[in-house]
């Protein structure tokens, strides 16, 4: 690292605050941070609706329904809590969160939920004790590949979203849009760059926390590493009858806009998966 | 004066750093383009922490983390949320050599023994369980 004591701010030059705004509205506030950010480039000039502040994230944890949460949040249209960008960025404690959903639910109604939770402070405690592990494989992929058989960069098509899979593109188009992604979608999409597209997992991490809102290296990269199959046993991958049944009307899972997925597991793990042994 | 870097991991009052730096001590938020810049986020991601950081009534300070930091303590004690972030942990070493630097953790959702199995979640989630899924107000009574 380097030495920063040497570019020490004189007393004389005590750097002054940003003077105080009430901003009329969110349009003058996203000026405001855009003064303040020349290097983002045109295509990355996106606004979420979803807003930063303590207020947004208590009104979300209001509604929060465990039960619920419980037996849809596999769903893309479940009822899963869009809390986790005020978690990561400690707008609001986990714990809170936790003894909310305790306050209103059973406690084993609750599990799925705060088990979710526990996730975060999984990766959390790995990023704490193994600070490599968040960009270096933890383990050799399991895919029949070696690392260097997976491409260094995302393609164009993907960072465009126009991969000519229809759900894909549509996940792309989301993430992008609203730096939000249900976490199956995230896993869906995660499999095709790892497995069909065959590239680094690094790759796709590092585009993942340029736009989550709550992107956060640890859950982020290693859950990447749990689809590339780098930290699990096995790859994570999927097929199109999969996507249909947890994605809502919204998502298009025609087959015919979704050649790639439109397999059986079976032909499909052959596919991906050419040197691993056959499941037949 | 005695400061509380108020980071992005930890964008709140409510914190066991802001608590323990006492109320005498200025909470501050540095809004550090370079870094952001180096971490690629998009326009979203810094509205959105800029939101989160407006909405403490807290100053914004624009520039470098340390450089920031390291004029305006003047030497006195400097707060922090303890993370595993590398920069912003970096730059707290760099002013520990020269600051008493006191980082402090966040609340923790499970109490989960040190030598606990970390290599893969269930492991680690049936040694968390039993405290995870106590209430707070509960763990403290117990």
């Amino acid at each position: 690292m380097v030495n920063m004591l040497d570019r020490r701010v004189p007393a004389e030059a005590q750097p002054k605050s940003l003077d105080r705004r009430e901003f009329t509205d969110r349009k003058a506030l996203v000026e405001s941070v855009l003064a303040l950010s020349p290097g983002v480039s045109e295509s990355d000039r996106v606004i979420s609706d979803l807003r930063g502040g303590r207020l947004q994230a208590t009104e979300r944890l209001a509604v929060l329904d465990p039960a619920k949460y419980g037996s849809t949040r596999n769903h893309l249209d479940g009822a899963v809590t869009r809390l986790s960008p005020y978690i990561r960025h400690g707008i609001i404690n986990v714990t809170d969160v936790r003894d909310q959903a305790l306050e209103i639910a059973s406690v084993k109604t609750a599990e799925k939920f705060i088990q979710q939770l526990t996730w975060r402070e999984y990766w959390q405690r790995l990023y704490r004790e193994f600070p490599d592990y968040i960009w270096n494989d933890v383990e050799p992929y399991k895919t029949g590949f070696e690392a260097s058989d997976y491409a260094d960069e995302l393609p164009k098509d993907i960072l465009n979203g126009s991969t000519g899979v229809a759900c894909i593109d549509q996940f792309i188009a989301e993430l992008k849009q609203t730096g939000y992604l249900h976490n199956h979608a995230r896993l869906y999409l995660a499999g095709y760059i790892c497995h069909w597209r065959r590239v680094k997992w690094q790759a796709g991490a590092r585009w993942f926390l340029s736009h989550l809102l709550d992107g956060d290296p640890a859950s982020n990269n290693l859950s990447w590493q749990w689809v590339a199959s780098t930290f699990s046993h096995k790859p994570y991958y999927f097929n199109l009858e999969n996507v249909a049944r947890f994605s809502g009307e919204n998502i298009d899972t025609s087959a015919q806009a979704n050649a790639a997925l439109a397999e059986t597991y079976e032909l499909l793990y052959e596919k991906l998966f050419p040197n691993l042994e056959s499941k037949q | 004066m005695t400061l509380v870097w108020v980071h992005e991991d930890a964008i709140s009052l409510d914190h066991p750093a802001v608590h323990a730096a006492g109320p005498s001590a200025t909470p501050i938020f540095i809004w550090d383009t370079a870094e952001h810049d180096r971490r690629c986020y998009t326009l979203k991601r810094r509205v959105f922490i800029y939101e989160c950081a407006h909405d403490l009534n807290i100053p914004i300070y624009s520039g470098e983390s340390y450089e920031i930091l390291a004029a305006l303590s003047g030497g006195h004690d400097i707060y922090a949320a303890a993370t595993a972030d590398p920069y912003i942990s970096g730059v707290l070493a760099e002013l520990s050599r020269d600051h008493a630097v006191e980082t402090l953790d966040s609340p923790s959702l499970a109490e989960v023994p040190a030598n606990t199995d970390t290599g893969r979640f269930f492991r680690f989630w049936n040694r968390a369980r039993k405290s995870a899924l106590t209430h707070s107000e509960d763990r403290l009574i117990s």
